[in-house]
This record gives structure tokens, sequence and C-alpha cells, in this order.
């Protein structure tokens, strides 16, 4: 079945069953590879991306759910890597073997579009994501220092 | 000629040449140069092009410590290039094969192509390389300006002649430089002169491709013409595969085949192997694989494929408490233990007055990098291309070849990023399992992709470990005179003699192990055997201390007093201070204190000591909260401060995690957790405030492991915290399945 998926800003049809999840779809089909696959069940959040400005578990969605909505992956976040999270998790070291770390960036993306100054608790309460190598420490310190250049600009 | 330079016991000639226009620069054995038929082409470790850029191969493969930012920064600790003109690439395990070891500085096989960045022999062959570039690129100027070498100065990947400020770039002289000949190869700067290493921490190099997606894992590569393949292998380990019934998938979207793996067909090169870890750990399962075109039609016709198994031997071992109780029933007999370490006379034991004894148990734990298994194999009649995410590049190009029956030559691994190891990724069983897959669809390239289900119950856990532990305590002191620890598990990863308590501050030591014939399989996960012999040892000292009624620190520091690392009590001191140790806290809140060490090899001297205290509550009702740890160590030196703390940071939550939540069970002889909703994961919200201490450091000259010791240390701070807090002893993990109220 012709589904029309919108990422970031472009349009594009594939021939794909409805019912693959939004991350396959992502991934395999049209090849947006920096959402990645964990653990298929809602619970790591690795495949976090943007639905209609949500943060979302594309591993949750359908393909025929999800299609028509605007999508935004981790290569959509910015044009040049300056995302305030971006920029802090450069500059604050934060990844191990970075494979949680976009998932990461893309819910904590969703939550400051509309928390702009967040405390920890907003932080423990919006993302749940697994990091493995436990870089917690720092993923929580650069959310604080994105959010406060976020708030400079 | 020049002299070669030595590194270890193998000698190397710094060849030089031009590639890309530019300049190039090898270490090749000098071994390599008298045979014939070695490669006459340059093996580059660094090639530095007309457009100013420095690539640098790197053998050691990027897990998140760092290693490869380590490799280009010991080469830019001598090279003097601007740091944001570096670039990294992977080399060639097909070139270093070819070259007998050009890769491979310390042992043709191994060491580079896994493990640690900053073992001495890694750091001093990087140097050269940079040491080596920067001279030549020197005398190329000093030609070209018809002055004096040592009248130029490098710096910022510019050449400067300081008498009439004259400025060339690396780029402007690279296709000079590699037809320099230098009298003999400079001597590199030793650690007093370091301007960079040991003294900036530059972020990762790999983080700009991670925060933006484009970094390629295993899991991403994409290749033309490859096809994806779902794997199921037998449920129980050990099993065989009856039959299956491709009839009820036929027709179904995009499927292309079903194949087999099965671990009794002949395989393997008729030729020596120099797989750094052997192949016995690499057998592979039987397994049924269903390829397509998706990996979402692969993955929906494996779950409709009717498959039929024969459970094997492994029925013998229904349930985890069978498992469990074999285990610690086994610790009553002596007739098949095997001797680890006997040090003095242990035989006053039996009629000592004070006397502690406590048995301990630790469960199957998956390492569960969040990267699930996965890999890309082309198998064809003359050459077999692997894309894939290995700990050990090197381990994974010798099981290519085993599998396939290729000679190595025709064998070329592409190494990606990778989602974690943990040692999972070490041994390269997933590799074989990848090429035996694609092998049966010869011709096109084969991605292989375990779920997360598939990968959690075909593990190689950490083993289910029991031991008894039984001190006698000198009546004044309270200090333990003698020790004995009686242990059983299956697997080879016993190291519970590898700590400083039984170099001296214990005088009596028994150990031995009793080895069992459970069918779940053990394998490397991070801190192996030490990951359960530390939680064991630092409770049992804790409750030696509490027998002898002595604080639990100075118990400790009376131990190590004479210790001939003074990194024991240093980092001893340090956290007390740090934290606080003995602040007064209410009731239900407490500190445990706890020290091992890692990386040891029996040497008093070498290794890795972490001190964690712990500080928890313990509500009424038995519900824990982590608040803090903190933790001093000594590695000797530190190379890059914040990659250090960094992974102290990371290998705290990991060892909190392992004692906390993780345990893998086994019911109708299969393994019953599949994912992170039955083997769960600390969060962002469930992680403790974490403090890294330097203060532990002894300046001893060795820069040791920091991934594996924090692991073994954070279970049982927290432990021996939650026993203050509560009156309750620990003596098992996962503590959060055990009951932990009070009154
Ligand atoms: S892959 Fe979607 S939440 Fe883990
Ligand atoms: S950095 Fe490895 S899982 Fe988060």
């Amino acid at each position: 079945m012709a589904l029309e998926f919108k990422i970031n800003g472009k349009s594009e049809a594939i021939e794909v069953d409805p019912e693959t999840p939004l991350l396959w779809v992502l991934r395999d089909h049209l090849g947006y590879t920096g959402t990645k696959f964990g653990c298929g069940i809602g619970q790591c959040g690795a495949c976090t991306v943007h639905l209609d400005g949500q943060a979302t578990r594309s591993c949750q969605i359908s393909a025929a759910d999800a299609a028509g909505q605007p999508i935004r992956t981790i290569e959509g976040l910015s044009p040049d890597s300056s995302h305030p999270l971006q920029k802090a998790w450069i500059e604050m070291n934060v990844p191990q073997c970075g494979y949680c770390q976009a998932g990461m960036i893309m819910a904590a993306a969703a939550m400051l579009e509309t928390v702009h100054n967040p405390t920890d608790e907003d932080i423990d309460g919006l993302i749940d994501n697994i990091c493995r190598c436990g870089t917690y420490t720092r993923i929580r310190a650069a959310i604080h220092k994105a959010a406060a250049e976020a708030r400079k600009a | 000629m020049t002299k070669p330079v030595m590194l270890d016991r193998r000698s190397f000639l710094v060849t030089t040449g031009t590639v890309a226009g530019g300049f190039a620069l090898s270490l090749t054995p000098a071994l390599a140069q008298q045979r014939a038929g070695a490669i006459a082409e340059l093996n580059p470790w660094v090639v530095i092009t007309p457009d100013n850029v420095v690539t640098i191969r790197v053998a050691t493969p990027e897990i998140g410590n760092g290693a490869m930012t380590q490799a280009a920064l010991a080469i830019a600790e001598e090279l003097e290039c601007d740091w944001s003109t570096i670039r990294t690439e992977q080399a060639s395990t097909t070139r270093d094969y070819l070259s007998y070891g050009g890769y491979s500085p310390i042992h043709p096989a191994a060491a580079f192509f896994g493990g640690r960045s900053t073992m001495g022999q890694r750091t001093k062959a990087m140097q050269q390389v940079g040491a080596s570039a920067r001279e030549r690129l020197k005398a190329a100027a000093a030609l070209r300006w018809n002055v004096a070498a040592s009248d130029i100065v490098a710096e910022k990947s510019t050449l400067t002649h300081s008498a009439s400020g004259r400025k060339l770039t690396y780029g402007d002289v690279a296709a000079d430089a590699g037809k320099i000949k230098l009298a003999a190869e400079p001597a590199i700067r030793t650690p007093d002169q370091w301007k960079r290493l040991g003294k900036t921490s530059p972020s990762k190099l790999t983080i700009p491709q991670i925060v933006n997606g484009s970094g390629i894992y295993g899991v991403d590569v994409r290749v033309p013409d490859m096809v994806y393949a779902a794997l199921r292998q037998s449920p129980v380990h050990g099993g065989k595969l009856k039959r299956y019934d491709e009839s009820k998938i036929k027709g179904m979207p995009g499927v292309l085949a079903v194949v087999t793996v099965d671990p009794d067909e002949p395989r393997g090169v008729a030729m020596m192997s120099n797989a750094p870890y052997g192949y016995a750990m690499t057998q592979p399962r039987a397994a049924v694989a269903v390829i397509a075109e998706h990996y979402w039609q692969a993955h929906k016709a494996l779950e409709a494929l009717p498959i039929e198994w024969d459970d094997g031997p492994g029925a013998a071992w229904p349930t985890t408490q069978k498992i469990q109780d074999a285990a610690i029933a086994a610790l009553d007999s002596d007739d098949n233990a095997r001797s680890e370490m006997i040090v003095g006379d242990v035989s006053g034991i039996a009629t000592a007055k004070k006397r502690v004894e406590q048995t301990y148990l630790t469960p199957y734990c998956d390492q569960a990098p969040l990267e699930p298994l996965n890999g890309t194999a082309l198998v064809t009649r003359d050459r077999v291309e692997l894309w894939h995410g290995p700990q050990n590049t090197q381990q994974a190009f010798w099981v290519a070849s085993d599998e396939s029956g290729m000679v190595p030559e025709r064998v070329f691994v592409h190494q990606t990023l990778v989602g974690g190891g943990f040692g999972r990724r070490l041994e390269s069983d997933d590799v074989r399992m990848v090429v035996a897959v694609a092998k049966r669809f010869p011709g096109r390239p084969v991605h292989v992709i375990w779920s997360r289900e598939e990968m959690m119950r075909q593990g190689k856990y950490r083993p289910v470990v029991a031991a008894k532990l039984t001190a006698s305590l000198d009546e004044k002191t309270g200090l333990p005179t003698a020790f004995v620890a009686k242990q059983a598990s299956r697997g080879h990863y016993p190291r519970f003699a590898d700590t400083a308590y039984f170099m001296g501050p214990i005088p009596n030591v028994r150990i031995d192990a009793r080895e069992l014939p459970f069918h779940v399989e053990p394998g490397p996960y991070r801190g192996p055997g030490y990951n359960s012999y530390a939680f064991m040892q630092e409770t049992f000292i804790d409750e030696c201390a509490q027998a002898a009624g002595v604080d639990p620190l100075d118990y400790r520091l009376r131990l190590f007093r004479d210790f001939p690392n003074p990194g024991w009590v240093k980092s001893l001191e340090d956290v007390a201070k740090q934290a606080n140790w003995g602040k007064k806290l209410p009731k239900g809140r407490a500190q445990g204190l706890a020290i091992s060490a890692w990386g040891l090899n029996g040497q008093k001297t070498l290794g890795t000591v972490v001190a964690v205290i712990a500080e928890v509550s313990v509500t009424k009702a038995g519900e824990l909260t982590v608040h803090k740890l903190d933790a001093s160590f000594d590695c000797g030196r530190v190379m890059n401060r914040d990659e250090v703390a960094n992974l102290i940071q990371g290998g705290l939550i990991f060892g909190l995690n392992m004692a906390l939540n993780e345990e893998i069970t086994v019911a109708d002889s299969r393994i019953v957790e599949g994912n992170f909703d039955t083997y769960p994961m600390l969060r962002l919200r469930d992680a403790p405030e974490i403090a890294v201490h330097f203060g532990g450091l002894s300046g001893l000259d060795r820069y040791s492991e920091i991934g594996e010791p924090p692991v073994g240390t954070a279970g049982p701070a927290v432990g021996n915290a939650i026993f203050r807090a509560t009156g309750k002893r620990l003596r098992r993990q996962p503590f959060l399945k055990q009951d932990l109220s009070w009154v």
C-alpha cells in the first residue's frame, strides 16, 4: 500500500505494509538510520522522534497512523548540529557508545519546546529513556546547559 | 637505513610514502621486510594531505570509551597538528594480516584491535608515529628554505622559521615530507614533557556524528542489494533443530528464503589462527533464519514459522531454583574442587574462637548493550565482506574466516561504531552466526538482526556464582587471620584471587572453585568474575568488621596500612573525607563502604582500585533510594581526566543496576526475561548523584583500566549501606527482589 510520509519537511511516498512500525519505515525503507532500534516494545526510547511536535517512540506507532503527519527525526533537528542540545552534548562529552543519544536528544528537544527552564523533577518525569552506558549525570547537566543557552538566544 | 624503533619486543621500521598526493607514514614490522611476499604498499598510520587534513588510522574500535580519540591525542602530542584537522579511520585487519602485524606493534593478533587505549606500549607507538612525521615535515620545510631543521618550530599544523618568520602549513610540504630520509628517528616525549596527554580532555571525536544521527553503527549499515534476516535459535541453549514448516509462510510478502545453522557441520580453514580469544566460545547454536527484502517482513514471517526443537541436555536444568540449589549444594563437597590459591596455612580456621561464615549468590545477568546484536555479511566464491561492530576487530576477522572457510587475505571487515559491548561483543559468536546465515544466501549482503528478545534469551551471561566464605578473626584486633573461599559456577571467570587482601593483609588464604554442568552459557560480562566476587568479598569484610566491632572504614584502613600500593589507603581516606564518612543521619538513612580492584593480575602495584561510599535510605515498607555515590580511585596516573570521570560515572551506574535490578531466570529450561519490561534498567529519575574524586591517585607509573573497576564496587557499597540503614544483610543479588522492610 502506498503511504506518504512527511519527514523533516520533505514528503516521501513508498509502498509499505501499513502495520510496519514507523521505526522500520524510517530506518529500513527510507534510510533515516539516526533513529535507533533498541527494544521494539516502547521501553528504551532509542527510537524517539517528534510526531506532530510530540516526542513519540516510533517502534510503537504504525506506518498507517504516522502517514501524513509531520515527523521530525534526529537528522532534521537542525541543519548543522546547532541545536543547543547538540552543542551541549559535544561540549560536555556526554555520550559513551552514543547509541541512546539520538533518542535522548529528541526527547529532551520536545521537552524544551514547552518547558523552557526544566527542573530536575521535570527532567525525571519527562525523559524516561534508557542509557545502558550510564551517562545520566552528564545528560542531566547538558539539558540544563542547553536550556540556559536556549533562553539566552 | 635508520635503526628500527623498538616497541615491546618487536622492532619496526618507520616507512614513508605518498598517499592521496600527500604524506603517509607507517610502522612496518622489521620481520615483514625480510619475508618474501610481504606487501610492498604502505600501511599508513597517519596521512597528511595537501588540504592540511591529518587522517589517523586507529586499530582499536570505538566502543564508547574514547579509544579512538585517545589514539589521536597521542599522535597529536608529538605531531603538533591543529586538533580540528584530525580525521580518524579504522585500520584494516586484512592489511594487518598481510603485513605481518603492521597495525599491531605489541602482539601480531590481539593487542591493537581491542582493549585499552592507554596501555604504555600503545601510547608510545602512537607518539612515535607523530614525532617521526613531525620531524619529516620540519626537514621538508628546512630543505625548501635552505635553513636548519632545528630552527623550525612546528605548531598548530604550521611550520615557522623563527629567524625570518616564514611560514608553511603541513599540507604545503606534505608531498615533500614523504621523500625525506632522517638519520635517526626522533625520541618521543617523556610524560613530564607532555603537553596534551594527561593535561587535556577533548570531547570524543565521534560525538559530532552521534548527535546528528549520521554515525554508522552495525545496525545502520546499508549496502547495495542488501537483504534482511530475522533469527531464532534453540530456546534451550544446546538444543537441536527438529523441523520447521516453510509452507506456512509461503507467499508472505518479501520473503526470500529460510536457512538453518547447524552447530555440528564441519567448518574452518586449514591454517593457524591468530584469533585473540580462540574459537571455543564462538560455537553457534542451532538456528533458523528467515531472509526477506525488509526487516519487518523477515520478523513477521519468522513469527509465523512453526519450528520444533529438541531441548537436548538442557532439559536437566528446568528452573533457576534447581540451578541455584545445585550451585549452593556443590559448596559442601571438595571432591571436584580445583585449587585457585593457597597462601600460608588455613588449618587453624576450624578451631578458631572467632569465626565468620556466610554463603553468597549472584544470578545470571545479561550485558544488554542498547544496540541489539546484528551484522551484515556478503559471502561470495572468492571473498567475504563483513560490516560489523565487534569489541575486537581481529577476533571478528578470524571468526569470519573460520565460519566461511575463506582464507584470511580474502576476508574484509569493516568496523562500525559499537552500540555498547560490555563483553557481549568480545568473542564474536555473533559474527559466526551472521556469516553462518549469509553463507547460506551467497551473493547478496545479508543483514541479520537479533530482536531484543532473541538477544536477551540467547545470551552469554554473567554466570550464577555461589560461594561460601569463612574467616577466623584475631581475638585482639578483630582482623582476619585466615580466609577460605569455596566457590561454584559454570564459567571460566572466577577472579576471587585478584585482590590486595590476599597479598599480605590476610596472611593465610585458601580459595578453590567447582565447575558446574549447567546448559545456560556464561560469557564475559563487564568485569568478568570480579563483578560477583567484589560483591561477596566486600559484603563479607563488612560482616567481619561488624563481628569485630570495628568501624568498616577503620577495619579496611588497618588491613591495608602496610600494603605496598598506597592507592588503597589513599582511596579510602579520600572517599571518606569527600563523603564525610560517619556523618549523622536519621534512622533509615545510612552510608556504606566498599573497596575493590580490577586488573591486578597478582601484582601488588598493578590494576585499578576503586573505593565507593553509598548513601541510601530505606522506608519502613522497604522502599530503597540511593541518594549518592562518592568514588575515589587509583589507576596510577590519569591520561584523560574527563573521560576517566565519564567512565567511572557510567561504570557505577552499570554496577548499581546489576546489583539492584538484574536477574535472568530460567523456566522450562528456557530463559524467561526477554526485554526491558522484565529486565529493568535505571532511568534518569533513579540515577543517584555521583561524585568522582581524584585524591586517591598514587601517581605510580601506570595508566590502568577504568571501565571495569567501578562495576564491582557500587553494589557492595549500597548493600553495606542498606545493612546499616535497616539491619538487613544482603547476601544475594539483585537487591530489589528482596524484602528490605524493617521495624
Ligand atoms: S525501540 Fe522503541 S522504545 Fe525501544
Ligand atoms: S551512551 Fe551507550 S547507551 Fe547511552
